[in-house]
């Protein structure tokens, strides 16, 4: 049984005209204007824009479906569409039972009013009786902690307790089906375990959920099916797997390099760096393929360092240092043989003119799901170099989920997750 | 359906206000029922229909129809509104009586050192009696200045709401109403010694008369507010402009005065253009209610009822229109 049809959703926003069309005297005086220009007057300097095309699915009773896409993809849109916040251009949305919206927490807070008022506030804007409210409300205030502030404003409230309170509203609201726009983005990080496993509670019970994440860990585990949507349609629609992995196929599309063509790179007598890129996966002859920024946790990251030696006879080494968003010092590597894994042959050799490409080989399952900042150095030495090129590559690291089947935990804070061996035995 | 979609709907959407029940809330029918046996328990959406989101009807029935379902909502609005409006506050609700109350006394005291003319006050009472005329008409005025005022405000002030969730936005602005309509309940309190005082020689049947008065008035605020409310959601000129019309609104209508002051000086088609205005029909029939004071001529009143119900029908049409693209444009 369907607990929700799109049929045909499209969505068109006019660019420019939010903001132009605030007074009433710009409007009246360009109908003024269309009108005196006749009905063919200038319509062009408007110009459309389609959040979303002929968007068509039906989710089943007691799904759970995650909607993944890059930003300006849709998502929000198509969501708001869902929850009636706003009427599609073309289409419609047919919906089974009642509907709980939650894309923002705490929406409708009033910060003069205590808590306790905020709560059947809120839980009325969210479209419960107040009979119902009355009836959790103490459930409401355990799971968000808030016992004792219960009649203090809102406003006084630190900003962790308010959305604890704000969750907790919405997590009691018991829909059929239940709309998620990012929630599991905010707050601390116990407050995001405990959002992914009331919302993975709501679904065990049945209930029709839709979620919109950036947090591709979270949709591969609690979505049974996802739906990529790309440029206001939907690319795929099948398992969250496929919904991800297109995903990050999409995300290759980006840099995930830096070229200098021309010979603009920087450089020093010897050496002069032409290219840096990150490259995903194992090693392909092609220049453009698995060139990304967005590299899957349970790949292989090949960082590409390619320069040209302008003189024979030039010794050079190679090294890469590897920071966090934070400016965590990951790690620091060279080509020196005592560094590597398996020796550099063209280490401490002489080297006649002509391109190299040196690559560092970053091993699958070993860096954090986090962006990452590289920075590349060259030079006769390692630890001395003449040519260095400082944050030249950003890329992110995506948790598939690869890591995730029996930990429903986070992973945030680590700055690497490796896989390492583990093995337990009886003893005694 | 289907060729329909996204546009007027005449006969169809007439249908779809009864049948396509609103979303925020499912069928209603049901709701009651199922709310029993699903306690923890798995979800039965069995009875429940699949429901199409509204499309527009002709007269915008199926808002009201949500209003009603989201009376609880109404109430949270309005207790909301009137808990924010005394938080922090001292006397409290005083500050109700003290906006009439100056009002009043202003007027009182303008009018005694401006020669005294009489305010109009048909009946005996003397300063009393000019009292409690300038104080009804300061009753009902401040309804129309405080609803108005405040509900053209309520969609945008809460744009931050609208934008994220539904809810039957008409509720908002009803909410301002509904404040307005609070203070002039206690305003009545105030009224009522006064009155009593002046001795004006109240007749009992007739003070019924201010009930019909009061209904009227709350219409014609109504419909003003749809269309001032969602007006302001896309144009920001409505606020500005609103107080300048509302200071004239004052008086161009009998608040201060009474309504025979006018009589004499103004020829009789424009005194039937003078009481058109419905706060001026509503006020007179309010006066002639409580003070005896004759009532507004009858073809005023008519073209006033007629320019109310023209008001309340449009802004439901027009309210409906806006709600289409309200997230989108506020």
């Amino acid at each position: 049984m369907d607990a929700i049809h799109a049929d045909g959703i499209s969505k068109k926003f006019r660019l420019g005209t939010l903001g132009e069309h605030q007074r009433l005297t710009e409007a009246l005086s360009k109908g003024l204007r269309r009108w005196m220009a006749g009905a063919s007057g200038p319509q062009a300097e408007r110009q459309e824009f389609w959040a979303l095309r002929e968007v068509d699915f039906r989710i089943g009773h007691g799904e759970v479906v995650g909607i993944i896409g890059h930003n300006g993809a849709g998502k929000s849109t198509l969501l708001k569409i869902l929850s009636r916040i706003v009427t599609p251009t073309l289409g419609r949305v047919g919906v089974r039972g009642r509907v709980g919206s939650l894309l923002e927490v705490g929406t409708g807070f009033h910060p003069e009013l205590t808590g306790r008022e905020n709560i059947f506030l809120n839980g009325a804007i969210l479209g419960m009786k107040r009979s119902e409210i009355r009836r959790r409300f103490d459930q409401i205030v355990a799971f968000a902690e808030v016992e004792r502030f219960l009649d203090t404003p809102v406003k006084r409230y630190s900003s962790g307790m308010t959305v604890r309170l704000g969750f907790s509203v919405a997590a009691h609201m018991e829909p059929d089906v239940l709309i998620i726009d990012e929630v599991l983005s905010v707050g601390d990080q116990a407050f995001q375990n405990r959002c992914m496993g009331k919302a993975s509670e709501l679904g065990g019970q049945g209930r029709t959920i839709l979620v919109v994440s950036h947090n591709l860990a979270a949709i591969s585990n609690i979505c049974s099916r996802a739906m990529l949507l790309d440029k206001g349609r939907i690319a795929v629609d099948g398992t969250a797997q496929e919904a991800i992995d297109r995903y990050l196929q999409g995300m290759r599309a980006d840099t995930g390099m830096a070229c200098w063509e021309d010979g603009s790179g920087p450089s020093s007598q010897d050496v002069r760096l032409t290219r840096v890129s990150v490259r995903s996966g194992a090693v392909t002859d092609s220049l453009e393929r698995g060139v990304t920024s967005s590299v899957a946790i349970d790949q292989p990251i090949r960082i590409e360092i390619e320069y040209e030696v302008l003189r024979d006879g030039v010794q050079n080494t190679s090294q890469v240092h590897l920071k966090d968003e934070n400016g965590v010092f990951v790690f620091s590597s060279g080509n020196a043989p005592s560094m590597c894994e398996r020796a550099d042959s063209s280490y401490g050799k002489p080297m006649s003119r002509g391109r190299y490409l040196s690559v560092c080989e970053v091993p699958a399952n070993f860096l954090n799901d986090s962006r990452y900042v590289v920075s590349v150095f060259l030079g006769p030495e390692i630890g001395r170099p003449t040519v260095s090129s400082e944050s030249v590559l950003v890329f992110s690291v995506a948790d598939t989920g690869a890591m995730r089947k029996e930990y429903l935990g986070s992973w945030y804070g680590p700055v690497i997750r490796p896989r390492l061996s583990w093995s337990t035995e009886l003893v005694d | 359906m289907v060729s329909s979609l996204g546009g007027w709907n005449i006969l169809g959407g007439l249908k779809a206000s009864v049948s396509f029940a609103w979303g925020w809330k499912g069928s209603g029918g049901t709701l009651e029922k199922d709310e029993v046996v699903r306690e923890d328990s798995p979800r039965n959406v069995g009875g429940k229909e699949l429901v199409y989101y509204g499309e527009p009807d002709f007269l915008g029935l199926g808002q009201l129809r949500e209003a009603w379902e989201g009376r609880e909502l109404l109430y949270s609005f309005f207790k909301r509104d009137l808990l924010i409006r005394y938080r922090q506050v001292f006397v409290g609700v005083l500050w109700v009586l003290v906006q009439p109350l100056l009002g009043t006394l202003i007027f009182l005291m303008l009018f005694h050192f401006l020669g005294t003319q009489r305010t109009g006050a048909s009946q005996g009472g003397g300063r009393l009696g000019d009292a409690s005329l300038i104080l009804i008409g300061m009753l009902f005025w401040q309804l129309v200045n405080n609803s108005l005022r405040d509900a053209t405000g309520s969609l945008v002030n809460y744009r931050h709401v609208i934008t994220k969730i539904y809810f039957p936005r008409m509720l908002l602005p009803l909410s301002s109403l509904m404040c307005a309509l609070f203070d002039l309940m206690v305003g009545f309190v105030l009224l009522v010694p006064v009155v009593a005082m002046a001795n004006a020689g109240v007749e009992w049947w007739r003070v019924w008369g201010v009930v019909p008065a009061l209904l009227w008035l709350v219409l014609f605020c109504f419909g003003a507010i749809l269309w001032l409310s969602s007006l302001n959601a896309q144009y920001r000129d409505v606020g500005y402009a609103l107080p300048f019309v509302l200071q004239i609104g004052m008086f161009l209508s009998p608040v201060v005065y009474g309504y025979e002051r006018i009589e004499g000086a103004l020829s009789p088609a424009w005194q039937i253009l003078y009481t058109a205005n419905p706060v001026a029909s509503c006020i007179g029939i309010a006066r002639w209610a409580v003070l005896g004071a004759p009532l507004p001529p009858w073809l005023g009143m008519v073209l006033a009822a007629a320019i109310t119900a023209t008001l309340v029908i449009s802004g439901l049409i027009w309210f409906q229109r806006s709600n289409q693209s309200m997230a989108d444009r506020i």
